[in-house]
């Protein structure tokens, strides 16, 4: 562009590049963004290759390409795009470009590779209906779309200047001032302090011959936030236009932007815009001949967050050390080298061009009133569709994080959105309904900032976010002030004691305590924001520090030192997982079922039910690859030995008789406290209503799952002639509490379980042929009853669902079975294994379906009419109800319906019992202290189903174990609460020396079954157990957790010490 | 005389315009600590003892006096319990920070602060910025100054070589609230907790002051070191 010497020159040159640019054919172009984030992702290569093929086969008058900046969506780097269409092609290959070209060349869409959902595998074609892009006001980022920051032809294609133009032809800057007031355009730095004002009182301040300043302020130091750099890198004319503008109103002649070192892209397009514009004649002096001059330099940053603040930033720019003073008096009055400075950050500059060429009033419609205009927010952490998205101000935040977002990544739900960097703090997800608005984010506790929000779901540790945020913040204070210097030393210090299970609940009071102080004396706004993290997190997520302090436990498994191997921590026994796979890499089999028995009376129980939460933990799995078959590997053991081998350790009860304590109930919960009892000392008597014992292992769990003989042996085991078992005896027909204390037992264990099944509330739900689950399930397991017949259909998503289904299917005269679930098949509560196994054998899984009517003919049932489901809005657990649609009701046949919705504790018993009324919770189950499992009564405890509702052997096991030892306590008369430990791996067991490559990066062994076509027809063990050579491969590929904190400190040196040895052998 | 009317603890005052709330405190007779300011040096709030609670309802926030200019109509508050549980904070972490510092010690008590419950270090340079003040302004050589940010702020000269505009006046040694007036002056045993004879003196170049007359109070550390 030649340089233009007056307005009226570049008003017509303007117009002429405007009218050309419509003109011309819109052949297709192909829009690649090379920002930062895509040179990152390899987009490079890509453009190498397009460029080569589009020249190798002469397609330069067919098609266009342009390199432009960040479009946000840099979830899907690298792509391409493809005007006018709008094709969006996601995460391309190398190998995928000569389609792409092709495509856009043929003016077709290319179905493999054009943009997708994933899970419904629904294709979009144009850019505008992707979810991502649909709801966004793309006002600025769309400008990135359009043009080439380092061709200013292509920005004044595209509108660009003609706000300047505006204003050169008639330098007004009264009009300029109120045009910017009328827009209600706040500062996207932050604070969000309305720019006109700013601008009035720079325009106001000095003495009218005084040198003024406008600083832009592009040190964007959040981590997270990189919206200023996807502007600065992708449409650098937008910021000098709106310093021009700027500069115009205020009466300054200079111009700054301080940008920090970090971004050299955006520093060398600036630069490349800077001389352009230069070249052009739009800046300089005497600009187009107005007399009025004006010029921009830029100031690198040299790596302090601090530098972001504005007093800080005008002593960098100066070349002094960077540190705040206080104000007032403020950088307006006196700024830079004691000139009136106005200073003002990126995003707003930005729009400055919009407000002059559009109007005030266009720019005003978007948002809401007081907070008008977009925003870009950089979208990052737990989400779907990472990126910068630009929205209007007031949009609410569930609709930036499920719609725009496309909601979490994962299985975890969403927790909280973290908004405003280090500065901000964090909204938990019942908040979700929040405007995104100044006013409201400060008064939930945060602050918009620059615009960062970073999602947070169940796997991230909201101490340890605010232990990160601290430690980011200790090392960018300046250190001119002592409390913020000290202050955020200190609170980082308490933090990470929380964090190591070294705190106590004073120091969360110390650590509140302080950070309102740092709040109130520091003097910038870097230490006044910094307790803004801790303070939000201690509002909202106290339970989470309570929980690191008294239980010593992190429940998002993120700390460390409280964790320590996650298989171990997750286990509700804390069974030594990596413990028992350690031996069985070894071959020290023994080893390892003295490991799983230790801490579990029901190891072969578990290694075939149990839902391994140790599975769902391990870091083979987490960091990438598949877990460790930890579940398969404990049945490889327990099938090799009998459970008689195991001998506990048993002590006398010492001081006096032996108490005699009595639990109801032989499930897993009732039998683990017998047994831990009797090992006590303690004289025990078991009462079982059914005729045998077991609880739901027997009444409930398959035989194809669990044998009959398994449990019997494992139960017989745990049997000796400190317990005595009475079957045939239920509590309220036979016994009662109070009956029970007048006996002479000292304590009262109540494991009853959950064996009514809930039904479905609908009518005729009574009739012949319709059976709820449990009932369904005893009947065979204790009676041999086949109950299913013909056409089965069962209402349930969870494991006693699958299960009826599955023991159906075996049944005699059955033809097919069809499991009915409201929601979909993701969220189905069942075992994924007992689902897979399921859809092996042929049972019809039908998914967002809801019964309406049961219909009968001659008394029995015939059929069930159903309605259709669609998934509607999240509800405040973070998950999608199922809606109806109307007019989808359908008629399904049916001869025998199965109704597993779930299942409730038989309480009733214990109130007819005269038992001195135990307090019952809401849903009907036990109220319990969740500490001690002490009732409301004296004496009485209870645990398992009957406290939690339907819940998993483990768990109830767990419940076991810890009644006995609560029971133990009380008749010592000791305390039942002591202060907890975090269960860490104590004990050495060396590795196996294996060769890194082979055997680490193997693929889990699969889980070895009967053949589906074979096992549906019987009732046989559908699971066998590994090979030895299966199982010794699969517990080689442990990553061994354990050793970091076992591993001796002899043993490290030694294998630390051995110099590499170097040269000539 | 341009003068200005405020409100300190609801007196009315007038000052001259430039006049900080701290001079301003202090001409009415208000007690606020102070640990970084000096007359005669400029103004730097880096302690934060001086803070004071400026305006009126939910807008009401601290500042430190010794920096902020009188404004017109100001209302001022010097010991409200804001301003109180503040200063016994700061306080309390500088005990937490440079307890052998008498000063420290003797405004501590005098706040009624018996403890600090955060990890003991014991630091010899709270960073108060007098000596580099003092070396600039008094003493017009600006030998030393700032370095670092945050935990590695320190004092000394630039790149720690040997400064060639330092006269070797012991100023800033004079002023240094934290190695000056340590609790023992000459006498070991009188040591209350022996800290100040374990660190090293910020002082530059010890060393060359052996053999000069130095007109500080003598402490233990300097006594040790004399054996």
């Amino acid at each position: 562009m030649r340089k233009l010497s007056t307005v009226k020159e570049f008003r017509d040159f303007r117009h002429l590049i405007v009218s050309e640019r419509k003109a011309q054919q819109d052949k297709p172009t192909l829009v690649i963004s090379a920002d930062t984030g895509g040179q990152a992702s390899g987009v490079n290569d890509i453009i190498r290759l397009v460029k080569r093929y589009i020249v190798e086969r002469s397609l330069q008058q067919r098609i266009a390409l342009r390199i432009t900046g960040c479009h946000g969506f840099c979830e899907m780097n690298p792509y391409i795009l493809v005007e006018p269409g709008g094709h969006f092609y996601p995460k391309l290959k190398t190998e995928d470009v000569p389609r792409v070209v092709e495509a856009a060349v043929g003016g077709f869409v290319d179905e493999g590779l054009i943009y997708k959902e994933p899970r419904e595998q629904k294709s979009y074609p144009c850019q505008g209906d992707v979810p991502f892009f649909k709801k966004q006001t793309r006002t600025i980022m769309g400008e990135n779309q359009k043009l080439d920051p380092i061709r200013i032809i292509n920005y004044i294609e595209q509108g660009g200047y003609a706000g300047a133009e505006k204003v050169l032809t008639n330098p007004d800057p009264e009009w300029i001032i109120s045009e910017v007031q009328k827009s209600g355009l706040r500062g996207r730095g932050g604070a969000g302090f309305p720019t006109g004002k700013k601008w009035e009182l720079a325009r106001a301040s000095g003495n009218g011959h005084e040198q003024k300043y406008i600083i832009c302020n592009a040190d964007e130091g959040d981590p997270g936030a990189y919206m200023d750099r996807a502007v600065l890198e992708g449409n650098p004319h937008a910021i000098i236009e709106g310093m021009l503008i700027a500069g115009i109103a205020i009466g300054a002649t200079q111009g700054i932007i301080y940008v920090r070192g970090e971004y050299p892209l955006a520093i060398k397009h600036t630069l490349i815009a800077l001389r352009q514009a230069r070249d052009g004649g739009l800046l300089g002096k005497s600009i187009l001949g107005t007399g009025i001059d004006f010029d921009i330099d830029i100031v690198r940053g040299a790596g302090a967050f601090v530098c972001g603040e504005e007093t800080a930033l005008i002593r960098s720019v100066e070349g002094l050390i960077g540190e705040p003073r206080q104000r007032p008096p403020y950088p307006i009055e006196k700024g830079l080298w004691g000139h009136p400075t106005c200073i003002n950050n990126v995003e707003t500059l930005a729009n400055i061009h919009v407000i002059i060429d559009r109007g005030a009033e266009e720019y005003a419609r978007v948002g809401v009133p007081g907070n008008t205009g977009t925003k870009i927010f950089s979208l990052v952490g737990k989400i779907k569709n990472t990126g910068l998205v630009e929205v209007p101000l007031g949009m609410k935040i569930s609709e930036v994080v499920y719609d725009i977002g496309g909601g979490p990544v994962g299985k975890a739900k969403i927790k909280a959105v973290q908004t405003g960097g280090p500065s901000g703090g964090c909204i938990p997800a019942s908040m979700f309904d929040l405007p995104i608005d100044y006013e409201s984010l400060v008064k939930a506790g945060s602050m918009m900032g620059s615009g960062g929000m970073i999602v947070m779901d169940e796997n991230t540790c909201m101490v340890d976010v605010a232990r990160y945020f601290m430690n980011f913040l200790k090392d960018e204070s300046c250190g001119k002030c002592f409390t913020c210097r000290k202050g955020t030393q200190r609170m980082f210090e308490i933090l990470d004691d929380i964090s190591k299970g070294q705190a106590t609940m004073e120091d969360v009071d110390l650590l509140e305590e302080l950070a309102l102080v740092v709040k109130d004396t520091t003097m910038c706004g870097l230490g006044q924001t910094a307790s803004n993290p801790v303070l939000s997190t201690l509002r909202y997520f106290r339970n989470e520090y309570e929980r690191h302090i008294k239980d010593k436990r992190c429940d998002a498994f993120v700390c460390k030192e409280l964790v320590g191997a996650p298989c171990q921590s997750a286990c509700p026994l804390g069974t030594e997982a990596w413990r028992y796979v350690a031996h069985i890499a070894r071959g020290e089999y023994e080893d390892a079922y003295r490991a799983i028995r230790e801490p579990n009376p029901f190891p072969s129980v578990c290694a075939r039910v149990c839902h391994h939460p140790c599975e769902e933990r391990c870091r083979a799995g987490t960091s990438g690859g598949s877990a460790i078959a930890i579940r398969a590997l404990k049945r490889f053991i327990t099938d090799r030995f009998d459970p008689s081998v195991y001998k506990p350790e048993r002590v006398a009860w010492g001081n006096g008789k032996s108490p005699r304590v009595a639990v109801i109930g032989s499930g897993p919960a009732g039998l683990t406290a017998a047994h831990h009892l009797s090992l006590k000392g303690c004289k025990v008597t078991v009462f079982e209503a059914e005729s045998r014992p077991g609880g739901m292992l027997i009444c409930a769990i398959p035989s194809y799952r669990l044998p009959r003989d398994v449990i019997e042996k494992e139960i017989d085991s745990l049997l000796d002639k400190n317990i005595t078992l009475k079957c045939n005896t239920a509590l309220g027909r036979d016994i009662t509490v109070d009956g029970l204390f007048e006996d002479g037992y000292k304590a009262v264990f109540l494991a009853l379980g959950a064996h009514k099944s809930r039904p479905l509330r609908l009518e005729n739900e009574d009739v012949a042929g319709v059976y709820p689950s449990i009932e369904f399930l005893k009947a065979f397991n204790m009676r041999g009853e086949q109950l299913a017949r013909g056409r089965v259909g069962v209402i349930g998503g969870g494991n006693s669902a699958v299960d009826a289904a599955r023991m159906a299917l075996r049944q005699k005269d059955v033809d097919s079975v069809t499991i009915l679930y409201r929601r979909t098949r993701d969220e189905m509560p069942a075992f994924a294994e007992e689902i897979e196994a399921a859809d092996q054998e042929g049972i019809d899984i039908q998914t967002l379906v809801t019964p309406t009517k049961v219909i009968t003919t001659k008394g029995r049932l015939s059929g069930l009419e159903c309605v259709r489901n669609e998934l509607g809005d999240v509800d405040s657990s973070g998950r999608r109800r199922p809606v109806p649609i109307k007019g989808t009701e359908h008629f399904i046949e049916l001869d025998t319906l199965v109704v597993a919705i779930s299942e409730d504790p038989e309480i009733d018993a214990i109130s007819q019992a005269r038992s001195g009324s135990i307090e019952r919770t809401k849903y009907n189950t036990i109220q319990v202290d969740s500490t001690t499992l002490l009732t409301n009564r004296s004496g009485v405890f209870a645990g398992g189903d009957v406290v939690t509702g339907p819940n998993t052997v483990v768990e109830a096991i767990a419940d076991g174990k810890k009644a006995a030892l609560m029971i133990e306590r009380y008749l010592r008369n000791e305390d039942l609460i002591r202060p907890s430990e975090p269960r860490l791996p104590r004990v050495y067991v060396e590795p196996v020396k294996t060769d890194e490559e082979g055997t680490q990066q193997g693929e889990r062994a699969e889980t070895p079954r009967a053949p589906a076509e074979w096992r549906k027809r019987n009732f046989a063990e559908v699971e066998v157990s590994f090979s030895v050579e299966e199982a010794t491969r699969e517990a080689c590929r442990c990553l061994r957790c354990d050793l970091e904190f076992t591993k001796p400190k002899k043993v490290e040196a030694e294998t630390e010490a051995k110099p590499a040895i170097v040269g000539k052998k | 005389m341009n003068m200005v009317t405020l409100y300190i603890n609801g007196l009315k005052v007038s000052v001259e315009k430039g006049t900080t709330l701290l001079e301003a405190a202090q001409f009415l007779g208000f007690p606020i600590p102070t640990l970084c300011h000096m007359e005669g040096l400029s103004p730097y709030g880096a302690c934060r003892l001086c803070v004071v609670e400026i305006g009126e309802g939910p807008k009401a926030k601290l500042v430190s006096s010794c920096t902020y200019p009188a404004e017109e109509g100001l209302k001022v508050r010097t010991a409200s319990a804001r301003v109180v549980k503040a200063r016994k904070m700061v306080l309390e972490l500088l005990l937490a920070s440079c307890p052998q510092s008498k000063t420290i010690q003797d405004l501590a008590s005098a706040h009624d602060i018996r403890q600090q419950r955060f990890r003991q270090e014991y630091e010899d340079c709270i960073l108060c910025g007098l000596c580099v003040r003092m070396c600039e302004e008094q003493m017009m050589a600006k030998a030393i100054g700032f370095r670092g940010r945050g935990q590695n702020r320190s004092i000394g000269t630039p790149f720690d070589m040997t400064s060639d505009v330092c006269r070797q006046c012991g100023a800033c040694m004079y002023i240094c609230p934290a190695c000056s007036l340590r609790c023992t002056y000459t006498e070991p045993e009188k040591a209350i907790c022996g800290g100040c004879a374990n660190l090293s003196p910020p002082c530059l170049e010890k060393e060359k002051f052996d053999d000069m007359m130095c007109y500080m109070e003598p402490c233990v550390a300097c006594e040790i070191k004399k054996d």
